[in-house]
């Protein structure tokens, strides 16, 4: 019974320390791209290795938590999606990682001008996916409120969408300073920033359905 | 001869515990929760120590309803028990070991041209419709508490469902002892009147005869929850497991409480004494029990899709399995009494019941076999037990060292 609970401990930790990786790889996106975007190259380049280590973990810890799951056949009503949820999760943390690392290797030219509107972009990205993590602590403790809280996270996608679409209509209406293959780049960057809240929201309609299996 | 016998109960009980062992720990091997050799060896010796202990309670009732004065009577009565069993399993038809025994007995009665007590067989059947709804209640009941303490104390999802599968253990363990305690009578209460065993002292306590045969009767059980209740559990436990965990558990316990209530004597004459009418002690049907709890959470949930079909299959099974086994019982002993010449009871004596009751009195060489038999099973018992545990901790240790090899494989 000693190592019986010793285990559902270290898995609980596991899960909590894997969500706290996620959470922080977003906050440190966020201030990856605001150095980037203040040409501060010195703070980027620790932002992203910082990134890289936590995916890492993250990593790690999510081999570690289906691991034990299995072999210990821990929840195994609800083993597959709690498995699926955290390869979701695990998704987000990845695209952070790769969203950077891109902008690291393609160094893309981002007029001032956009500096501000591709803030608000990455801001309003980083929130949909930083929502989940919250709804995804609840669904292990109080899953009748997971639904009440993934609610900001499709707001926040729905926002990030129209702020992608004004700023790529900018760039390609009204920007007739820089040429088509640099639009092209910035459209690329775009969507890679983009891509983080359309994860979350795939993340949160699977923890959406799983909360209501667990609640019925 | 005595021991040829015993065969066909011994049978009974092994079909009873390759069947409803199912019903205790179905819902937690179905879904993996616990392994089906943990759950075989705690419910294999909980139902052991249910039959023993008390098993009595139920027996009695069977007894009042007709006491089989003769083996070669309670042979028959088993054997066309068995046989009503397994041909309506065969057929996918809802069956339950009490009725079959319930009808035998009757059907004993018709051919020995002893009346039927109305006043036991109503209380019998009044309990096979009162379980399932009992069952349904306790179910309900016991499904808000566990709800109400899951939502107010915030538990982990992970912490709780550590505590539903602890939890799943010792409702298995309870609900195999209540099984025990309840079915046996099923098993081996017709051998009761009919058979005398000396007492066997086993040093620290001794065994009276019916306490033998329930012995007996419980290593049948547990041979057929070893042998062959692990596709049964696998199959029928998914069904329940449908129900989420704390669900699962919940039917398991409400289930196992309803057994109880109907086989122990401390209980009912706990009633009697707050003023309550008493608990008749009659073996009831776990498979239906367990029919009226899981519908009974259904209904809590607010679930419209009530299997009627089912609950018809049931009601259709109160009356079919009596009348079967009956007729099968009647002509069975027609026909053993006949061609083989064996006595199958005969009439009792109204004004002096009681003594009129022949019981075949087992020797001293039988009483002496018994006793090598008992000790051999419950050493082989011990073995397996052993031999499992040795089994579980090689398991564990090839996991660690391939998780560590695993590891620093990553590394």
């Amino acid at each position: 019974m000693a190592v019986f609970t010793r285990t559902t401990k270290n898995l609980i930790i596991d899960i909590d320390q894997f969500l706290d990786n996620v959470e922080l790889g977003l906050l440190v996106f966020r201030e990856g791209i605001k150095s980037y975007l203040d040409k501060d190259m010195e703070a980027f380049v620790r932002h992203l290795q910082k990134v890289e280590i936590l995916e890492g973990n993250a990593d790690k810890l999510q081999r570690s938590i289906e691991n034990s799951m299995i072999t210990h056949s821990i929840l195994p009503q609800h083993r597959e999606e709690v498995v699926k949820l955290m390869d979701e999760l695990d998704e987000i943390i990845d695209s952070v990682k790769s969203s950077l690392n891109e902008i690291y290797t393609e160094m893309p030219e981002i007029p001032s001008s956009l500096n501000k509107d591709l803030i608000s972009l990455a801001e309003t990205s980083a929130n949909a996916a930083e929502e989940l993590i919250p709804a995804a602590r609840a669904y292990f403790k109080a899953p009748y409120t997971v639904r009440e809280k993934l609610l900001k996270v499709y707001y926040f996608e729905s926002e990030t969408d129209k702020i992608s679409l004004n700023i790529k209509k900018h760039i390609f209406q009204d920007m007739k300073e820089i040429d088509l293959a640099h639009k092209a780049h910035l459209r690329y960057i775009i969507h890679h920033i983009e891509s983080i809240s359309d994860l979350a929201q795939k993340a949160a309609d699977l923890l959406s359905g799983m909360a209501i299996k667990i609640v019925m | 001869m005595i021991l040829f016998f015993l065969t066909s109960g011994l049978f009974l009980g092994w079909s009873l515990g390759a069947n409803d062992a199912s019903n205790v720990f179905g819902s937690a091997v179905g879904s993996k929760m616990v392994t089906f050799r943990r759950a075989a060896i705690i419910a294999s010796i909980a139902v052991i120590l249910g039959a023993v202990i008390q098993g009595s309670g139920a027996s009695q009732t069977l007894g009042k309803l007709g006491a089989i004065n003769a083996i070669g009577g309670s042979f028959t009565l088993a054997l066309a028990a068995a046989i009503t069993v397994y041909v309506m399993t065969k057929f996918s038809l809802p069956v339950s070991t009490t009725q079959a025994i319930v009808g035998a007995i009757i059907g004993w009665n018709i051919f020995t041209g002893n009346s039927t007590d109305s006043n036991t067989l109503s209380k019998i059947v009044t309990t096979w419709i009162s379980g399932p709804i009992l069952g349904a209640l306790f179910a309900v009941l016991l499904y808000i508490l566990i709800i109400r303490i899951k939502r107010t104390t915030k538990m982990h999802l992970i912490t709780f469902e550590s505590y539903i599968r602890a939890g799943l253990i010792v409702v298995g363990a309870f609900g195999a002892y209540s099984l025990g305690a309840n079915n046996i009578a099923n098993v081996m209460g017709v051998f009761v009147p009919a058979l005398n065993l000396e007492p066997l002292d086993l040093g620290l306590f001794s065994l009276s005869s019916s306490q033998q045969l329930f012995l007996f009767g419980g290593f049948a059980i547990a041979a057929g929850i070893i042998t062959y209740s692990k596709k049964v559990m696998e199959t029928i436990g998914g069904n329940i497991v449908e129900l989420s965990s704390e669900g699962a558990m919940v039917v398991v316990l409400a289930q196992s409480l309803v057994l109880f209530m109907f086989s122990s004597s401390g209980f009912s004459n706990l009633l009697i004494k707050i003023g309550l009418p008493p608990i008749p002690m009659v073996p009831v049907s776990s498979s239906q029990v367990i029919v009226g709890c899981v519908m009974g959470i259904g209904l809590y949930k607010g679930a419209r899709n009530i299997n009627f079909k089912l609950l018809g299959e049931i009601a259709i099974g109160w009356i079919a399995t009596p009348v079967l086994s009956g007729l099968l019982a009647y002509f069975s002993l027609f026909f053993v009494k006949n061609i083989f010449s064996i006595d199958v009871g005969h009439k009792i004596n109204v004004i002096s019941q009681t003594t009129d009751i022949v019981a075949v009195t087992a020797g001293e060489n039988v009483s002496g076999i018994v006793k090598y038999l008992l000790f051999g099973i419950i050493i082989a018992g011990a073995l397996m037990i052993i031999y499992y545990l040795l089994l579980e901790r090689k398991k564990n240790m090839d996991l660690r060292q391939s998780e560590e090899k695993f590891w620093k494989n990553i590394k």
